[in-house]
């Protein structure tokens, strides 16, 4: 199953048109969503986790789970996408819960990328700072960060998976990377 | 108390969201949100991105739509266990609803139509007097009041009267007595007959009638001891019309056909039993003392015709006829009293009442045969019984409902608590 690299390219079932969704079976709404979603799911749940073996097996709970309550998804209640994450973000706080472990978001994970020859020293520096900026938010605010910038989720996505409104997303957003910006001129 | 949500966005705030969308959509921005775009760059490009070996290992389990390998066991999931545990709760719900009507049943206000009505068009009232033993042979009084009040107008009255026959006395293999008063219960078994034993029985039965009926129903009685070869001794019908109407009868009847006569009149069209009384007296030793006399007087008649006949004197004749005139008074009084009690245990004497009154269930001229009408009746009281038993079961199920709801929701929302105070441990 090849998969598009870099951020999803959107959820089939919002953005099809209802005819041709209500025409699509539950598997392969599944199908597609599995398709569009896989990498960002993972990408969330592994900087919440900060593991990447939890998240590995986080990911997989939270795409079975979905395929299991597949036929329970109300589309008048929001977006297949924003559905999934809130099962995986569930997941992931049920692994955090049993583990009982502190991750902590900037020492983990290990991007492949990191010190490639591409990258300048000018960058290079700028990523440490933004890593370090990254530990002095709380945890909710980190998890906003994963859901925004890791998991490409909308604005309305990512108000959905948190539980606030839509303006309370944005106001969230806006705070932390007011925060995480004001962090990161600190430490340049 | 407002939300933080509640608030609008802060001033600025809405043109940098949608500088960071389009940094990440790879769109022009606004110089003045250029670093905020440059950051939201670093923040993407930190993301984490899955091990091409996990990769491939997830798409095959969905391709296999999560089903195990052939030869795995399934593992266990939580939620298909608790998917069953809200049918689980709703039986056993039913089940502790079932066995509260179950238990319930014997108290005050148990749900009485559970029990079977009464056949034959009679009201289960009727059972009021309840079976209950006579104390001794002597306390054989019938149940109603025996004096009538005969008014004047319709009243009327019949006897008959005639020799009993020679039908064979049944004879018990038990003694004394045994009574009992019930309606409309299994008549008692016919009293045994056993060799030797002499066995008196009699009955007292009371019948409730409309009050038009009286009449009508009186006829019947005539009816069944004419058809079971019974006598009526005596009989008063007071005819009114009204909740004055009474009749009363003192029957004698074969007594191999007594408990054909009681079921006849219990089951008399128009009328219900109120309380029916079946007592039994053993003669024998009575009838045995009679019989010994009897012998003895006819034995002394027998002398005495002998002496007769030997003697010589006027005297000793004129003494002797004497004797004989008594001897022969004796054998006829013995043999009068022997008959008398032979006359008891052939014939059973019944005291039969009937008093004007409403009928709870009436369907006349039914007898015990399927109706519409009872039809109806039975199934109105199915209807009732259903709805009595949906309504308790619903007393039951609704609390329990309620409380499973309360403790799922208080359940979610402690789950929801943890799930969050999860993120504080990172």
């Amino acid at each position: 199953m090849d998969l598009p690299p870099g951020r999803s390219e959107g959820v089939i079932g919002s953005e099809a048109p209802a005819g041709e969704i209500q025409m699509q079976s539950s598997w392969e709404r599944f199908e597609a969503l599995y398709r569009s979603s896989r990498d960002d799911v993972y990408a969330y749940v592994a900087t919440l986790l900060h593991d990447r073996g939890a998240a590995e097996d986080v990911t997989a709970l939270a795409f079975e789970r979905a395929y299991r309550r597949r036929m329970t998804f109300d589309r008048r209640r929001g977006q297949e996408r924003a559905w999934l994450f809130g099962i995986a973000r569930n997941a992931a706080l049920d692994e955090l819960r049993r583990r009982r472990r502190v991750a902590r978001l900037v020492a983990e994970p290990t991007d492949e990328r990191e010190g490639g020859v591409e990258d300048g020293a000018e960058v290079a520096l700028r990523r440490t700072a933004v890593r370090a900026a990254l530990a002095g938010l709380t945890p909710r605010e980190r998890e906003i960060v994963a859901l925004k910038f890791h998991a490409g989720l909308t604005n309305a996505e990512l108000a959905r998976v948190l539980g606030v409104s839509e303006t309370g997303a944005g106001t969230l957003l806006y705070r932390t990377m007011q925060k995480l910006r004001e962090a990161c001129d600190a430490k340049v | 108390m407002r939300r933080f949500d509640d608030d609008p966005l802060a001033p600025g705030a809405a043109s940098a969201l949608r500088a960071l969308d389009a940094a990440l959509d790879g769109e022009a921005v606004d110089p003045e949100f250029a670093a905020l775009a440059e950051l939201a760059l670093i923040l993407r490009q930190e993301r984490p991105a899955p091990s091409a070996a996990f990769a491939a290992t997830l798409d095959a389990r969905v391709e296999r739509r999560f089903a195990a390998p052939a030869g795995a066991p399934q593992a266990p999931d939580r939620n298909r266990r608790l998917r069953w545990l809200a049918p689980g709760a709703a039986v056993l719900a039913g089940v502790a609803a079932a066995i509260v009507i179950a238990t319930g049943g014997s108290g005050p206000g148990a749900v009485r139509a559970l029990a079977p009505a009464a056949s034959g068009g009679v009201s289960s009232t009727a059972s009021a007097a309840a079976r209950t033993a006579a104390p001794s042979p002597g306390a054989l009084g019938p149940v109603s009041p025996t004096t009538a009040k005969s008014s004047a107008s319709g009243a009327s009255s019949a006897a008959a009267a005639g020799t009993p026959g020679p039908a064979p006395a049944p004879v018990p293999s038990g003694a004394s007595s045994a009574a009992a008063a019930g309606t409309p219960g299994p008549a008692p078994a016919p009293v045994s007959t056993g060799a030797n034993r002499q066995i008196v029985q009699s009955a007292q039965l009371a019948l409730m009638a409309e009050p038009k009926r009286i009449d009508d129903v009186a006829q019947q009685v005539f009816e069944v001891i004419g058809t079971e070869k019974g006598i009526v001794n005596s009989s008063t019908v007071t005819a009114t019309g009204d909740a004055n109407g009474y009749a009363s009868f003192q029957l004698s009847v074969p007594s191999a056909n007594l408990q054909a006569t009681m079921s006849a009149l219990s089951e008399l069209p128009g009328s219900r039993v109120l309380s029916r009384t079946d007592a039994t007296t053993d003669i024998t030793g009575e009838v045995g003392g009679a019989g010994i006399r009897l012998a003895e007087a006819r034995a002394l008649r027998t002398a005495l015709l002998k002496q007769l006949a030997a003697a010589t004197t006027s005297e000793q004749i004129t003494s002797l006829q004497a004797q004989l005139h008594d001897a022969d008074a004796s054998v006829a009084s013995d043999l009068a009293t022997l008959n008398g009690l032979r006359n008891q245990v052939a014939y059973s004497r019944i005291t039969l009442t009937i008093q004007a009154g409403a009928l709870a269930v009436v369907v006349p001229g039914s007898g015990s045969s399927f109706t519409l009408g009872r039809a109806a009746h039975d199934a109105g009281r199915v209807l009732v019984i259903v709805a009595g038993v949906a309504l308790i079961a619903l007393a039951v199920l609704i609390p329990v409902g309620l409380v499973t709801a309360l403790a799922a929701s208080v359940g979610l929302a402690i789950r929801r608590r943890r799930r969050e105070h999860a993120l504080d441990l990172i």
